[in-house]
């Protein structure tokens, strides 16, 4: 998978994210209780423009109480946020293949307006998204209980499946005016019993690390040189 | 805001000339012809200061060009209320000047190890390369034969002759500038001992830093890079992340232990507690990577950090204590982070911050037997363009005189005076940003997502034509300035960089000279050559 696939499948997941404030109702509050899990996601992202092409893509998704971890399914590109004992959370994307992890360094985080908010990451919604929401209905999705929530705002309509037990959607479908995004819940397993791991914390701190900063001091490393030109367009 | 202006043209003015202060006006043809010939007579008064120095210090703008100087000196004195192009940078009133040609031995445009290397060292070497000589092998890991063809630097020489020696950077103190000081190796990269390739015999250069051992260590060393100096079984007293160290060395702890007074601090609190008098071995590591820009330090710093200037200034009390003198290395490491994400604003504010570091060296030391110099490692792709008008703002649009909007391009679009030749700031639909301008932070994102990293894209599309900007937007801190080519990260550029100089022998600097001659000036003013036996009489 090139990079520009990986990217395109974190925007997407971002915009099925986007806030819905609009629709606070603190009756539903929801509270966090983070189980160990193994998921795998499918994302669509379907244009209303028939002329433009829907596009696919699937990920995988392990949460531990302090680390979230993603890869995306046919390539070697993750993710990994952890939680550190005074309550930072350190980011590092992964190149598998690579063996190398890029860190975003704390002095860097604040400067370009990163705020992790672990509940977020752990659950792919604000608690104040998932209160703003209203139950419509209860089902079974994969054979665990499940409620339909719904909700508009700006004119967008929002539709997320929330495993209640496992505090994670089992779908969210999110319309604007130019595409449909819809997120599917398609496997989920304890993450003990998991068919595929996610890679040990242990073996990603035997990679090689480069702060994102450096990049541009690295011009002739090949592994920073094939990261920039990975998604050239070449005519 | 005029008046101020007015004052401000008369302050400079003044500087040169002792007759045009009556009043708050603009200078006169006279004025300025006054001026000018003041400048002359000055010249005229020069007496090159012949005498050998007791103290060197090697002030570094990574990246610091003439362009970003000419740019820092128009936003500081702009913010002093003037016009600003009127203005001088502290090191700007020096009265030596050379051209430094930044070449390496196999790049035409460098990077810093070899530009460092050639400053510190006075030979010229590959990139990548720290005080080794360009016959190596890229990341030759046998400590043999980088013994072989290690480079002595300044600072090792300094030691042997009875000085102290500090380094000072708001980099990784690990990072390719102030490591070509202490430390020899054939990959910049290799700086913690997680770094390191199996099998590599060449210690790590953090480890060269803390086991340095030439009478006693080095004195000071402030910075950032607290990572590779703590083992991995430990965490980040700030942040709480995992230190890099495999080898189970707490670097920290042993420049405690193997050196008398010593300190280890890192946070603001712990430093401003250092008493100079009391402390004969500081160190210093105030990140866990490179420290913040100057421009966010204090708003985003969770623990607190000094600045430059007052990282400089802890450093001279410390080694001003020696009789023998001292050499003092001091990095501005982040104008070249700034230059690399395409945000004039801070590569500006940290020139400024460099400026005012220096401003403070000159403060404490005397003229007569410490020789200051400042200097550029290499230079960006960083432009100051178009035809504004007196005064305009350096980050603003360009106006030109009698123009009553900004100038507009021939497609009827107006644009900034500082612009980039390549880099992020790139016009077209990034992966990351949309067509239209870009910003040095991407909005923070709402929901799950992998976060926001600023703008550093992997791919463009092409530009279709160009955005609309507005003074309020490009004058924003985190406005990219335009780049004609698309790069996620803007490059390093190749022209000369200036070498400023005051004290002893400062008037050894002059023309245009190779990089590594700003070895050779230092080493004369130490002396170093009657004591040392010269590269070529080792070999």
């Amino acid at each position: 998978m090139k990079i520009t696939d990986f990217l395109k499948c974190v925007f997407c997941i971002v915009f099925l994210c986007l806030p819905i404030s609009s629709l606070a109702d603190s009756t539903n509050k929801i509270t966090q209780q983070t189980t160990e899990v193994a998921c795998r996601y499918e994302m669509s992202v379907i244009p209303h423009d028939k002329s433009q092409a829907t596009s696919n893509t699937a990920w995988f998704f392990w949460r531990t109480p302090n680390m979230i971890q993603t890869l995306v399914a046919n390539g070697d590109h993750g993710e990994i946020w952890q939680r550190t004992v005074n309550g930072s959370i350190q980011y590092r994307k992964l190149y598998h293949s690579d063996k190398t992890a890029v860190e975003y360094m704390p002095a860097d985080i604040p400067t370009n307006n990163m705020n992790f908010d672990w509940f977020k990451l752990s659950t792919m919604l604000t608690q104040q998204e998932l209160n703003a929401l209203k139950p419509v209905k209860t089902t079974q999705v994969l054979g665990r209980n499940a409620v339909l929530r719904t909700g508009k705002t700006n004119g967008q309509t929002l539709e997320v499946l929330w495993l209640s037990d496992e505090n994670l959607p089992a779908s969210i479908t999110r319309n604007d005016e130019n595409r449909t995004v819809a997120l599917r819940l398609v496997e989920i397993t304890p993450l003990s019993a998991a068919p595929h791991k996610p890679i040990a914390v242990e073996d990603i701190t035997n990679y090689r690390h480069i702060d994102a900063a450096d990049f541009g001091d690295m011009e002739n490393d090949p592994f920073v040189k094939k990261m920039m030109a990975a998604d050239g367009h070449h005519h | 805001m005029h008046f101020l202006k007015k004052l401000s043209v008369m302050a400079v003015s003044s500087l040169l000339t002792v007759s045009i202060a009556q009043a708050a006006e603009e200078p006169t043809p006279e004025d300025w012809f006054n001026a000018g010939h003041k400048t002359v007579v000055d010249a005229l008064h020069l007496h090159p200061n012949k005498r050998h120095a007791k103290n060197v210090i090697l002030f570094v703008g990574d990246g610091m060009g003439i362009s970003t100087i000419t740019a820092s000196r128009i936003f500081d004195g702009q913010q002093k209320g003037g016009y600003g192009e009127e203005n001088s940078l502290s090191f700007e009133k020096f009265p030596y000047l050379a051209l430094s040609k930044t070449y390496s031995v196999n790049q035409q445009t460098p990077d810093s190890a070899p530009t460092m290397t050639a400053m510190v060292t006075g030979v010229k070497s590959n990139d990548g390369f720290i005080s080794v000589n360009h016959t190596l092998v890229r990341s030759e890991p046998n400590a043999n034969v980088i013994n072989a063809n290690k480079l002595t630097t300044i600072l090792e020489q300094a030691k042997e002759n009875g000085m102290s020696v500090g380094v000072v950077s708001t980099a990784r103190i690990t990072h390719a500038t102030p490591a070509a000081t202490y430390a020899h190796t054939a990959n910049r990269d290799w700086e913690g001992d997680s770094d390191l390739p199996a099998g590599a015999t060449v210690p790590d250069i953090a480890a060269q830093l803390v086991d340095f051992n030439i009478n006693g260590g080095i004195e000071v060393a402030l910075g950032g890079g607290r990572t590779r100096f703590i083992p991995s079984t430990a965490t980040d007293p700030e942040y709480g992340v995992a230190g890099k160290r495999k080898d189970g060395r707490d670097l920290t702890a042993e420049w405690g232990s193997k050196h008398s007074k010593a300190q280890y601090v890192w946070n603001k609190a712990q430093f401003d507690a250092i008493d100079p008098n009391k402390t004969d071995h500081l160190l210093g590591l105030f990140e866990p990577s490179h420290v913040h820009y100057e421009a966010d330090r204090i708003a985003h710093d969770k623990a607190g950090e000094p600045s430059l200037t007052e990282m400089t200034i802890k450093a001279i009390d410390i080694l001003k204590k020696n009789r023998n003198g001292y050499f003092l290395m001091v990095e501005g490491g982040r104008i070249d982070h700034a230059h690399h994400a395409g945000n004039a604003y801070r590569a500006l504010t940290d020139t400024q911050q460099m400026a005012a570091a220096v401003d403070a060296a000159v403060g404490k030391t005397n003229t007569k037997d410490t020789l200051i110099i400042v200097t550029a490692d290499h230079s960006h792709v960083f432009t100051i363009g178009g035809y504004p008008q007196r005064g305009n703002p350096i980050l603003g649009l360009a106006q030109g005189v009698g123009e009553a909007g900004p100038t507009l391009d021939l497609l009827g679009l107006p644009y900034t005076t500082l612009n980039y030749a390549n880099g992020p700031g790139y016009t077209g639909a990034s992966n990351i940003q949309p067509d239209g301008s870009k910003t040095f932070t991407t909005p923070a994102t709402p929901g799950w997502a992998s976060g926001s990293e600023g703008h550093t894209p992997t791919s463009y599309k092409p530009a279709n034509g160009r955005p609309t900007l507005s003074n309020d937007q490009v004058q924003h801190h985190d406005y990219l300035q335009e780049a004609i080519i698309p790069l996620g990260s803007e490059t390093h550029a190749a022209e000369d960089v200036a070498i400023f100089a005051k004290g002893p022998k400062a008037h050894l600097f002059h023309g245009v000279v190779e990089q590594n001659v700003i070895y050779h000036v230092m080493a004369e003013a130490l002396e170093l050559n009657k004591h040392q036996h010269s590269y070529h009489h080792s070999k």
